[in-house]
């Protein structure tokens, strides 16, 4: 898998943090500043209606109810800010799915690192998950595709004929090989099946 | 009776790249000597000198010795970038302030530094602009094997891509390697349509004279090539195209951007001091707080506004060739005003 960043696609880039007021969070609005990206921080919600496309957030006082989406889907990238390296800390911060981290004290580098990295990590877990979604759809075809031939044989085509009409028929509609089989059986589900020796 | 203030400068005299320090220190001395011969001035600058002798290693120990052995705690120098990350760290722990002025690969904004010369937004971004319809899209890249190759090179191989061009090979030399042959003939091999050119010191010397040898015709493009290094280069250095904020023309005042650049630093610094009593002893951040955007240093940046020239080499000079207006520093490339008018400019002619 390319892992090529896209640094100029960074341009005008938003970031929400969600830590109380600290430190911290002025050290990252400072590097946040001179990469370019505005910020927004606020505690311990996070502004409702605010576009984003990073989110920074606390693991050391962080907790789940702070995020309006389930662990793991989080539908931006998003950076742990961890202080105490405590196991059920990270744990947590694992279990709600960051992307990159950033070790507290903050202070003068990290945040560019960060960033890129969260963000690779996350177009990789996205291509990922629609790699493997497709996957799992054309799994649960298969049982489609075999009534389908099986259908079309009924119908006096040998299976090879079967297949190669199920592969045209995805061909001239572009779509794919499971969609043209549900269509098959949906037409000859309604059609008398010739029974008996061809 | 003036105040006296110690700045820091950590060049090398000697090693592979002591024409670019020397023209960079030279244009620092030039500056502490402007300041002090003014009669306006309330303070006297005192450098305080120290040479690492182009050795990466004595860098961060030397700066240490400037902060810990003189009141300096504005220390202008580093010419190469490994050198610059070598003293950072030292700089930071004694809250002090680096005073940078040399062409840089950008992907930097310390808090601690000051960035005086030009970073890719305002070399090599201008520079393929003007290069890619000029002269084709099949790029050559090669670089001396340290930050500075491998950042210009993994970010012209970007702006080449969506360029829609493509990229012959990339190169890298070790720093001081004078074996350049088969890097050449990899070149007259591929017949690209321009050479990005990231070499450094006697690296670039020896390749442009063999390369000029085979291929005379061929652009050689470079964002770190500035007049004190023509002489190394004789002959072989007609043609040579370069990007960088300032060439020595008719009515100017420096020898070469370097110069410029660091002479601009040492008369900013001097501003500051002035301007802001105590200033020489306060942090970077602080300093520029008080000063609240007076002077040419942005304040999120630490990077300044420079005019960007396109400049070839002609009877032994820089002649140019395309002069765009100053362009604030953005070394991220994530700025939305990456190409907007810059509001303070840093006069590099005085």
């Amino acid at each position: 898998m390319s892992r090529a960043l896209n640094i100029l696609g960074l341009a005008g880039a938003r970031a929400a943090i969600l830590h109380r007021p600290h430190p911290t969070v002025a050290a990252i609005e400072r590097q946040l500043a001179a990469i370019g990206l505005s910020a927004n921080a606020s505690w311990p919600e996070l502004v409702p209606g605010m576009a984003a496309d990073f989110l920074f957030f606390d693991v050391d006082m962080g907790f789940d109810a702070q995020f309006p989406w389930l662990p793991g889907q989080s539908p931006i990238p998003l950076i742990a800010l961890i202080g105490s390296e405590a196991p059920g800390r990270i744990e947590w911060s694992l279990a709600r799915g960051a992307h990159a981290q950033l070790l507290k004290p903050v202070g003068d580098h990290g945040v560019y690192s960060a960033l890129l990295i969260a963000q690779a990590t996350f177009a990789a877990q996205q291509s990922l998950s629609a790699e493997i979604g497709d996957l799992r759809d054309r799994l649960a075809g298969r049982e489609t595709v075999v009534r389908a031939v099986m259908a079309l044989v009924s119908q006096g085509l040998t299976d090879e004929e079967a297949f190669a009409r199920l592969r045209r028929l995805a061909t001239d509609r572009r779509e794919s090989f499971e969609a043209a089989a549900k269509r098959v059986l949906a037409r000859t589900d309604s059609l008398p099946v010739r029974k008996g020796p061809r | 009776m003036r105040r006296r203030v110690e700045i820091g400068i950590l060049h090398s005299s000697s090693g592979d790249y002591c024409a670019i320090a020397a023209a960079s220190r030279a244009g620092a001395l030039a500056g502490v000597s402007d300041v002090n011969a003014s009669a306006q001035s309330f303070i006297e600058m005192m450098p305080v000198l120290r040479d690492p002798r182009g050795q990466v290693d004595l860098y961060a120990p030397l700066c240490h010795d400037i902060l810990t052995t003189s009141r300096a705690r504005h220390v202008i120098g580093c010419a190469t970038s490994s050198s610059r990350k070598e003293v950072l760290p030292v700089i930071e722990r004694h809250g002090a302030t680096l005073w940078y002025a040399l062409p840089y690969e950008g992907f930097e904004a310390s808090d601690h530094a000051v960035y005086m010369h030009a970073c890719p937004n305002q070399h090599l971004l201008p520079l393929l602009d003007w290069a890619l319809p000029r002269f084709g899209t099949r790029v050559h890249l090669v670089g001396s094997n340290y930050i500075w190759g491998w950042e210009i090179n993994r970010l012209a191989r970007e702006v080449v891509a969506n360029a829609g061009g493509s990229i012959t090979a990339e190169r890298h030399l070790p720093m001081g390697e004078i074996a350049v042959a088969s890097m050449v003939e990899e070149i007259a091999d591929l017949r690209p349509d321009f050479v990005l050119n990231s070499l450094v010191g006697t690296t670039q010397y020896a390749f442009v004279a063999a390369l000029r040898a085979v291929r005379p015709d061929l652009p050689v493009l470079s964002c770190n090539l500035t007049e004190c290094e023509l002489p190394r280069m004789g002959g072989a250095a007609e043609g040579l195209i370069a990007a960088g904020p300032y060439f020595a023309e008719t009515g100017t005042g420096f020898a070469n951007s370097h110069a410029a650049a660091a002479h601009a630093s040492v008369i900013e610094m001097a501003r500051l001091f002035e301007r802001h009593e105590g200033g020489e002893d306060m942090p970077l951040a602080e300093l520029l707080a008080l000063d609240q955007g007076a002077g040419p240093i942005d304040f999120e940046t630490h990077h300044t506004a420079l005019p960007v020239l396109i400049a070839e080499v002609r009877d032994g000079a820089f002649q140019v060739l395309r002069r765009l207006p100053p362009v604030p520093g953005d070394p991220y490339l994530a700025r939305h005003d990456r190409r907007a008018p810059a509001r303070a400019q840093l006069r590099l002619v005085p």
